[in-house]
């Protein structure tokens, strides 16, 4: 069982955060080897179109939208974050020095793991209450019975399906942090 | 969920306090790294130098920089000591674009990118000319003697590489290759006491004309390599019993046998191996005449 869990939650965890890290040094190598350090300055506006893309999820849950399926919209939500946070540590990897833009930084990784900590769980609840039912129609029960026998296990479900409880004040905080930094930058920034 | 609005009260309060962070001490929470050492007392002040939206601009700089004085005077009208830019430059520039190539705020330790390379394309036409106007020349052997502008070998880009042409020397100057170079030390030159023109040209060190049939004509019987006559490379000696041919005991028997008894210096008599050797000339000097048999000494 515990060998199980590493596989299944805990290693691709690992591996989702270690791609991001590992992706992030690959390229910012890439652009100090051809001298072209000067595109990583910029990386940080597609990077943040990509994780305002990936809101259509959260726009669908919260019904501000109607159309797209919610759980393709999920996998949508779950690539462009990611992409959209790895083009924006490609960004913080041109080494800024304001405390602002790294606090900005610090708090999207949080979302991301956050973000990723709700994709495992939610995939382990929906996948322990489909074992559970399966094995309870296995052994003849009837619809209601089966419904009574996990009604526990799918409030569970349920109730980890509001992961997003947390993700949201998460994300709340990294969106006001990354909002002032570019405010901040614009502010001062010469745009030529 | 009745507690979610205080949760985003308190994530909204510590929000607020890190913007006001950001106004208290910006040169912490937003500046892109610490401003250069005569600037540093605008650290707290961003607007001193930037426009709101627009950036930092050339007329704030201006402000305090009259651009009369930029390079020649400080601020308070200090005159500056010249230092290896002979005078200002910044006069004579096509326009007033402090930000093309200053940036005030030092960057990061890693990057450390706090002024942008100097681009020459930004001085006037008659000024870039004249680099001796702003560069002390170098006063170095290859350079002294120089009455040209820098531009005839130097690219304004970067000092190196640069393309010397000694059609640029004077005569008296072109002479004199140990002016500007060091004479080799190897065994084959510091014997020579000539100029490198006899064997070298200016176009390159190598390869060099070095003609060693004033010395001994290498023909189809002598293609041997230098260690053969040169023992230990050592281009002031030589021998002719490098070889089977030659043996002490043979060229001695011959030569005594025509009387001649000083036969040690083999190439005052033998400097063509096609030519037969005439007897001595006038001032004891011995003519080569060329061979009719085809026989080989």
């Amino acid at each position: 069982m515990q060998a199980r869990i590493v596989r299944k939650e805990v290693l691709p965890f690992v591996l989702y955060m270690l791609a991001l890290v590992a992706s992030t040094l690959l390229i910012d190598a890439a652009l100090h080897l051809l001298n072209i350090v000067w595109i990583g300055r910029w990386l940080g506006i597609p990077g943040v179109l990509l994780i305002l893309g990936s809101f259509g999820y959260s726009m669908r849950k919260r019904k501000l939208i109607h159309s797209g399926q919610p759980a393709t919209l999920l996998r949508w939500h779950e690539g462009l974050a990611w992409l959209g946070s790895l083009l924006v540590l490609v960004h913080a990897g041109v080494h800024f020095n304001a405390i602002l833009a790294w606090l900005a930084v610090g708090a999207m990784l949080v979302n991301v793991a956050s973000g990723l900590t709700g994709k495992f769980l939610i995939d382990r609840s929906r996948r322990r209450l489909e074992e559970a039912r399966q094995r309870m129609r296995d052994q003849g029960l009837t619809t209601d019975e089966l419904a009574e026998r996990t009604y526990w296990d799918s409030m569970t479900f349920d109730a980890v399906r509001k992961w997003r409880v947390i993700h949201f004040p998460i994300t709340l905080a990294f969106g006001v942090l990354g909002l002032a930094h570019i405010i901040a930058t614009f502010l001062f920034w010469g745009w030529k | 969920m009745k507690k979610r609005p205080l949760l985003l009260i308190v994530i909204a309060l510590n929000l607020v306090v890190l913007v006001a962070l950001a106004f208290i001490y910006p040169h912490l929470m937003v500046s892109p790294g610490p401003l250069v050492k005569g600037h540093a007392e605008l650290a707290t002040d961003c607007f001193a130098c930037h426009a709101a939206w627009r950036g930092a601009s050339s007329r704030r700089c201006i402000g305090c920089h009259a651009v009369a004085d930029v390079g020649l005077r400080t601020t308070k009208g200090v005159p500056i000591a010249a230092g290896t830019i002979k005078g200002s430059f910044h006069q004579e520039l096509i326009e007033q674009d402090c930000m093309a190539c200053h940036s005030d705020h030092q960057g990061p330790k890693l990057t450390k990118r706090s002024r942008k390379p100097f681009s020459h394309a930004l001085l006037k036409d008659a000024v870039r000319g004249r680099c001796s106007s702003c560069h002390e020349a170098p006063k170095d052997t290859v350079h002294r003697d120089l009455k040209v502008e820098c531009g005839k070998c130097h690219q304004s880009k970067a000092w190196k590489p640069a393309h010397f042409d000694h059609a640029l020397l004077a005569s008296a100057a072109l002479d004199r290759c140990e002016s500007c170079h060091n004479a080799p030390t190897d065994r084959l030159h510091r014997q020579i006491q000539g100029s490198c023109k006899s064997c070298h040209t200016t176009e390159a060190w190598e390869p060099a004309t070095f003609d060693h049939n004033k010395f001994f004509v290498l023909d189809r019987d002598h293609e041997a390599t230098c260690d053969t006559c040169h023992k230990n490379n050592d281009y002031s000696r030589y021998t002719c019993y490098g070889c089977h041919e030659h043996s002490q005991a043979t060229v001695r028997a011959e030569h005594v046998e025509e009387g001649i008894s000083d036969f040690e210096r083999c190439v005052e008599c033998h400097r063509d191996p096609r030519m037969e050797p005439q007897e001595t000339a006038r001032g004891g000097e011995r003519v080569d005449r060329r061979r009719n048999d085809g026989d080989n000494d």
